[in-house]
C-alpha cells in the first residue's frame, strides 16, 4: 500500500520518516522497556550464572562448565525430568487434539439440549489448575476416593492412579483431557465453519461418514490442528503447577515446618524439567546448576519455536 | 437431499432417530465425565470429616458449615483479596501497556517489524521458568520486594506477549479503510487508537482482559516464587495447595475450599460467556 | 529462530546498553544486605522472631515466652511470626530486607552445616563469650553436636525432640502381647499379630505402618536405631560400607512383605485424615503401633481417644539389643540471621529462650517437648508423666543417635529418603549396588554444593 509520505519533497520526507520512526518506537516503548528488562537482562544473566558457583549469599565464583557437567552428567534427576516432560508433550498433546476434536464434533452434531452440553464440557476447563488438581487427586485417592469407590463397586480392579508410579503421569492426561473445553471451542468454530455444500457434494457423490471426514472435514480444519498442537506442545514444555501440586498432595506428607519435599512423587514420575529448575534454584539454592538446566529447557524451547515458526503453524503470517 | 437408498423416507427416519439415540447418549456420557467429579467435589465439601476418609459417596448428614469454617482459616480472606489485587491489578496494567503495542504491529510498516513480532512469538512460546531466577535475585536482593506480589504486578505495565500478539491478530481484522479515514479526518495515531480502535476493538480488548485475569487469578508458579516467603502475600491458587496440610484438614474442608476458589472464575464465565467463547475462537481461528 | 534481519550497527546498539545493565545488576548480587553486631542491646529496638509453631498451645506458649522476656528486657519489643518453614526462612535471609527476621528458628537440626558453612546464620561464639557463658556446661555434648559445623555454634538448641514408640494397649491386650517389642525380630512379629483386615482385602488395623512417607515415619529416624554412620573422616558418603544400611532396608522390605506388600499398605496410607487432624491414623485406631515425637503425648491426651496407650523406645536390631533405650534425638533450633541489624539484642532473645533455666523448663511443659539444658533436664519443675518420661529416657539415653550437619544441609538426607522410597517399594533389586550409587551420588552433590 502506497504511503502519501512518498510523493513528498526529499527534506521534509526525512523529517517525516523520523518522526514516523519515533511515533513507532513510542507505540512500542512498553514492550520494548519490558523486552529488555523483564526478558533480555534475565536471559543474560542466565547465561552468566551458568557458569557460576553462587548460593545466593556468598558472592558468584567462576566455575567454568562444572554446572553443566553435573546437570547433563552427574545429576540422577536430569534424565527422568527430561523424559517424563517429553512423554507428557507426545502422549498429553495428542490425546488432547484426538479428544478435543471428538468432543468438537459431538457438540456441533447434538440437537437437543446443546447448550447445557456445550456449557457442560467447557466449564472444567475454566477450574484454576491448582483447584482442579486437588479435585482430581482427592477423586482418585486409592483409600478412599469415589472413582474407586465405583470401580470397587462394580468389580473393577482400580489402579492407585497418582499414587503408583506406571499411572501418575496417565493420571495427569486424564486431567488435562477434563479441561478440554479450549480446544473444543476453536475446533467446533472450525468445523461449523466447513462449507455445507461440500459435504453435500461428497454425500452425492456416495462418500460415508468416515470419507467425508477424511476428505472434506480434514483438509479444512488441518490449521487449526496445527496451531491445537503448537500450543499444546509449548504449553506442555511449561507443565509444572499441576504435575507439582499433584505429586505433593498425593504423596501424603504434610508441608509443615522442617519437612522438604522432593517434586516428583511417586517415584520421580511426575517430575518434569520446569520443576526441576525450581527444586535446583529455590530448594537447593544451587543457582549455576539451575541457570544451567534453565538453558536447556530454553535450547529445547527455542527448537520447538523455531520448528513450528518455519512450518505452517499459522503464528506468522505471509504478510509479515 | 434425500439419500439414494432404497428404503425411503421411513427408512431414513428410523436412521435419523437412530443417529439422534447414539448421538446424545454419547453426548450424555461425555458430559458424565465433565460434571461428576464437581459434583463429587461438592457432596464432599458437605460431610463430616470423618464421613469424608470413609470413601462414601453420599453424605450422612449436610455440614453446610464447613464453608463457614474454610472462611475462618486463618488467610484465607487475606488470599481473596490477594488474589484480586494481583488479578485486577495485573488485567489492567496488561490491557494499557499492550493495545499501543499491538496497534502499533498490526498498523505501522517499519524496518524491524518481522522480528519485532518473531520476538514477541518466541517470549510467547518460552517457559517462565527459562529466566525466573536472575528475575528473582533482582526482586529480592536488590530491590527487597520478594514476599509481595509486586514483582509479578509491576511487569505487566510493560506488554504482554500474549496480549499483544492476540490483539495484534484482532485489530488486523479492522479494515484499513476505517483507520485511513479517520487520519484523513485529521485525527493523530494516538487519538485514532483511543477514539476509534479502542471501542471498534472491544471485543478483543475484553477477551484479553478476561484471558488475563484468569491467568493472573490461576498463576501458582509466580506467587510460589515471590509470595511464598510472606503469607500475607499468598493468593488463592498459591494458598489452597498447602490448605490441607498446612492447616491440618482433612479432604472436606479441602472439597469445601477447592469450590470456593473455582466458585469466582464460574461466575465471571457465566456473565461474560460470549466475550470469552470469541476470545478462544480468536486465538485459533484467525492468523 | 530465523536470524533477525537487523544490521549489526544497530545490534550493537541496543546490545550493549543491555550488558552494562546486567553487569551492573550482576555486581550487586554479590552483597544482599547483612547486619552488625554494634547495636546497643539497652536500646528500645522491635526484634523479628520468626518460628515454626502453629497449634493453637503452641503458639500461645510460644507468646507467653516473649511476654516473660519482654518484663526482663522492657525496651525490646518481639514480633512474632509462626508456622515459618526452613524454606521460608532461607528465601528470607538470602533476600535480606526490612522483611528479613532477626531472631530465627527451625524445626530441623538438617539445615544447621548450610546454615553455618553460608554464614547465613551468624556465629554465636562470640556473643557467648562477651556474656561470659561456657556452652559445654550449659548444653549437653549431642545438641552442640547438631547446632554446630566444623567448629562453627551459628545455632543453639531451642528444647529437644526424641522419637519413640506409641502403642495401643487395648489392641495388644487383645492380641495377647504383654510388652513392647525391643528387638527388631520381636517388632516384627508382633506387628503381624496386631495386623486385622478386611474382608475386601484392605486393613481394619494395621500392627505398624513400616511406610515411609507416614506422618514422622522418614527413613533416617527409623535407621537411626541402626546408629548408622554417614561419613567418614575425609567426609565421603559411607552407607554401602559396614552393612548396617543393607541391614535396616532388608528388615524394612521384610516388614513390608510380610504385613501385606507395599502396595496395599500404601494405599492404605491414602485413607489416613491428617498428621495432625482428628483423623490421625494412630489417633482413629488403624494403627496398633506407631513412631512419633514426645509431643504427640500432649495432643492424645487432648483428643481422648477411644482407648488406652503407652509409649515405648523404638525397637533396635537384634543385634544391638543391649542398646534398646535408644531413639533418634533431633530439636528445634534457634540463632541469628546475618542480616539483622540489631545482632545484640538478638543475642538477648535467643539466649532467654535457649539457656535460661525457668523459661526453657516452662516452654518445654507447655509444648511438651525436651528441654535442652542440662539444669532444665534435671530441673524438679519438669513434667512427671510416665508416658512423657519415656522421652526424656530416650533423650538421655548415651546412645541415642541425631544426624550430621553437612555443607548442603539435609540434601544427603533427601537423597537417602529418596532411595528409601524405592528400595521399600522393591524397586531395588540390588541393595549393595544400590547403596553404592547413593554413596557416589551424595558426595557428586557435596562436592556440586563446596565452592
Amino acid at each position: 500500500m502506497a504511503t502519501p509520505l512518498a510523493h513528498r519533497p526529499a527534506p521534509e520526507r526525512r523529517r517525516g520518516r523520523t518522526r514516523e520512526r519515533l511515533r513507532v518506537l513510542g507505540f512500542l516503548s512498553p514492550w520494548l522497556i519490558g523486552f529488555t528488562v523483564f526478558f533480555g537482562y534475565p536471559l543474560l544473566a542466565t547465561v552468566y550464572f551458568s557458569f557460576m558457583h553462587y548460593n545466593q549469599i556468598q558472592a558468584p565464583t567462576f566455575v567454568g562448565l562444572r554446572n553443566w557437567a553435573y546437570v547433563l552428567g552427574r545429576m540422577p534427576l536430569f534424565g527422568p525430568a527430561l523424559w517424563n516432560t517429553l512423554w507428557l508433550v507426545v502422549v498429553m498433546v495428542a490425546l488432547r487434539v484426538v479428544f478435543g476434536l471428538g468432543i468438537g464434533l459431538l457438540v456441533t452434531k447434538v440437537k437437543t439440549g446443546a447448550g447445557f452440553f456445550r456449557t457442560a464440557f467447557y466449564l472444567p476447563y475454566l477450574a484454576p489448575p491448582v483447584a482442579a488438581t486437588v479435585a482430581f487427586v482427592f477423586l482418585l485417592n486409592p483409600g478412599t476416593g469415589p472413582v474407586n469407590e465405583a470401580l470397587g463397586a462394580l468389580g473393577i480392579p482400580a489402579p492407585n492412579w497418582f499414587n503408583d508410579p506406571a499411572w501418575a503421569k496417565p493420571s495427569l492426561v486424564l486431567l488435562s483431557l477434563w479441561g478440554i473445553g479450549d480446544l473444543m471451542v476453536i475446533f467446533m468454530a472450525a468445523l461449523l465453519d466447513v462449507p455445507k455444500e461440500q459435504y453435500e457434494a461428497a454425500e452425492l457423490d456416495g462418500a460415508g461418514a468416515l470419507a467425508r471426514f477424511r476428505y472434506v472435514t480434514w483438509p479444512s480444519i488441518t490449521p487449526i490442528v496445527t496451531f491445537a498442537v503448537v500450543t499444546g506442545v509449548v504449553q506442555t514444555m511449561q507443565y509444572y503447577t499441576q504435575a507439582l501440586v499433584a505429586g505433593k498432595l498425593a504423596s501424603g506428607v504434610s508441608v509443615g515446618p522442617g519437612t522438604v519435599i522432593q517434586p516428583g512423587y511417586p517415584d520421580g514420575s511426575t517430575l518434569t524439567v520446569p520443576q526441576l529448575v525450581y527444586s535446583l534454584g529455590f530448594q537447593n539454592f544451587d543457582t549455576g546448576a539451575a541457570c544451567a538446566l534453565s538453558l536447556v529447557l530454553f535450547a529445547i524451547a527455542m527448537a520447538v519455536t523455531s520448528l513450528l515458526m518455519r512450518g505452517r503453524a499459522g503464528l506468522l503470517s505471509a504478510e509479515d | 437431499m434425500t439419500p439414494t437408498t432404497a428404503t425411503g423416507p421411513a427408512g431414513h427416519r428410523a436412521r435419523s432417530a437412530l443417529r439422534w439415540i447414539a448421538v446424545h447418549t454419547t453426548a450424555v456420557a461425555a458430559a458424565l465425565f465433565f460434571v461428576l467429579p464437581f459434583v463429587f467435589v461438592l457432596l464432599t465439601s458437605v460431610m463430616s470429616d470423618e464421613q469424608a476418609m470413609s470413601g462414601e459417596l453420599w453424605p450422612h448428614e449436610w455440614h453446610w458449615s464447613n464453608y463457614a469454617e474454610v472462611f475462618r482459616t486463618p488467610g484465607f480472606l487475606t488470599w481473596w483479596r490477594n488474589s484480586l489485587l494481583y488479578a485486577g491489578l495485573g488485567t489492567l496494567f496488561t490491557v494499557c501497556s499492550s493495545v499501543p503495542v499491538a496497534y502499533a504491529l498490526a498498523r505501522f510498516r517499519f524496518r524491524g517489524r518481522r522480528p519485532a513480532m518473531m520476538l514477541v512469538i518466541a517470549t510467547m512460546m518460552l517457559p517462565p521458568q527459562v529466566i525466573v531466577i536472575p528475575m528473582y535475585l533482582v526482586w529480592a536482593q536488590q530491590l527487597h520486594l520478594s514476599g509481595s506480589l509486586w514483582p509479578l504486578i509491576v511487569p505487566m505495565a510493560f506488554g504482554d506477549a500474549y496480549a499483544v500478539f492476540l490483539l495484534r491478530q484482532f485489530l488486523l481484522t479492522i479494515p484499513r479503510e476505517y483507520l485511513e479515514s479517520a487520519k484523513v479526518d485529521g485525527c493523530g495515531e494516538l487519538r485514532t487508537l483511543v477514539r476509534i480502535v479502542v471501542p471498534m476493538a472491544k471485543p478483543g480488548i475484553a477477551a484479553v482482559a478476561l484471558f488475563q485475569f484468569f491467568f493472573c487469578w490461576n498463576d501458582y508458579f509466580g506467587p510460589q516464587i515471590y509470595a511464598a516467603q510472606n503469607p500475607g502475600a499468598w493468593t488463592l491458587s498459591y494458598g489452597l495447595e498447602s490448605f490441607k496440610s498446612a492447616h491440618s484438614v482433612d479432604w472436606n474442608l479441602t472439597m469445601a475450599a477447592t469450590l470456593l476458589v473455582m466458585a469466582p472464575v464460574v461466575l465471571v464465565f457465566f456473565f461474560a460467556q460470549k466475550a470469552f467463547v470469541e476470545g478462544v475462537t480468536l486465538t485459533g481461528v484467525k492468523g | 529462530m530465523p536470524r533477525p534481519r537487523t544490521r549489526p550497527r544497530l545490534t550493537r546498539r541496543t546490545l550493549l546498553p543491555l550488558l552494562a545493565t546486567t553487569a551492573l545488576l550482576l555486581s550487586g548480587c554479590a552483597n544482599p544486605s547483612t547486619g552488625s553486631a554494634d547495636d546497643d542491646p539497652t536500646a528500645p529496638v522491635t526484634l523479628a522472631f520468626w518460628h515454626g509453631w502453629s497449634e493453637k498451645h503452641e503458639v500461645k506458649a510460644v507468646d507467653d515466652s516473649i511476654a516473660r522476656f519482654r518484663r526482663l528486657h522492657p525496651h525490646i519489643r518481639v514480633k512474632t511470626t509462626g508456622n515459618v518453614s526452613d524454606a521460608t526462612v532461607n528465601q528470607a535471609l538470602r533476600a535480606g530486607g526490612g522483611n528479613a527476621p532477626d531472631v530465627v528458628s527451625s524445626f530441623t537440626t538438617d539445615n544447621v552445616g548450610q546454615y553455618c558453612s553460608s554464614g547465613m546464620w551468624a556465629d554465636l561464639d562470640p556473643f557467648l563469650k562477651k556474656s561470659g557463658m561456657v556452652k559445654e556446661r550449659i548444653f549437653p555434648e549431642v545438641l552442640l553436636d547438631y547446632t554446630r559445623y566444623r567448629g562453627k555454634q551459628c545455632a543453639l538448641p531451642l528444647l529437644a525432640d526424641a522419637f519413640g514408640m506409641y502403642y495401643n494397649k487395648d489392641a495388644f491386650e487383645k492380641a495377647g502381647i504383654t510388652r513392647p517389642p525391643r528387638t527388631m525380630s520381636e517388632f516384627r512379629r508382633a506387628a503381624v499379630k496386631l495386623t486385622e483386615r478386611t474382608a475386601g482385602g484392605s486393613y481394619r488395623q494395621l500392627g505398624f505402618m513400616p511406610d515411609f512417607r507416614l506422618y514422622q515415619n522418614s527413613p533416617d529416624r527409623l535407621f537411626a536405631q541402626w546408629a548408622p554412620t554417614y561419613f567418614d573422616e575425609e567426609g565421603k558418603s559411607r552407607l554401602a560400607r559396614g552393612g548396617a544400611a543393607e541391614d535396616f532396608f532388608t528388615t524394612q522390605r521384610r516388614m513390608v512383605t510380610e504385613l501385606g506388600g507395599y502396595s496395599a499398605l500404601e494405599k492404605f496410607r491414602t485413607t489416613f485424615g491428617d498428621e495432625m487432624s482428628s483423623q490421625n491414623a494412630f489417633l482413629t485406631g488403624k494403627l496398633a503401633m506407631h513412631m512419633d515425637g514426645e509431643w504427640r503425648g500432649l495432643m492424645l491426651d487432648a483428643a481422648k481417644p477411644r482407648f488406652r496407650w503407652g509409649t515405648a523406645p523404638m525397637p533396635v536390631p537384634d543385634d544391638q539389643a543391649d542398646a534398646y533405650g535408644r531413639g533418634y534425638l533431633t530439636g528445634t533450633v534457634a540463632g541469628i540471621a546475618h542480616s539483622s541489624r540489631h545482632q545484640n539484642a538478638a543475642w538477648e532473645l535467643v539466649r532467654f529462650l535457649t539457656a535460661d533455666t525457668s523459661q526453657v523448663v516452662a516452654f518445654a511443659n507447655a509444648i511438651h517437648n525436651v528441654p535442652s539444658t542440662k539444669a532444665a533436664l534435671a530441673s524438679p519443675e519438669l513434667a512427671r508423666d510416665p508416658a512423657f518420661r519415656t522421652f526424656l529416657g530416650i533423650a538421655r539415653h548415651p546412645r541415642s543417635v541425631s544426624m550430621p550437619p553437612s555443607v548442603n544441609g539435609g540434601r544427603y538426607v533427601l537423597s537417602l529418603r529418596d532411595f528409601a522410597f524405592r528400595a521399600e517399594a522393591g524397586r531395588v533389586p540390588d541393595l549393595k549396588k544400590g547403596l553404592r550409587r547413593l554413596d557416589r551420588q551424595i558426595d557428586e552433590d557435596n562436592l556440586q554444593s563446596r565452592n
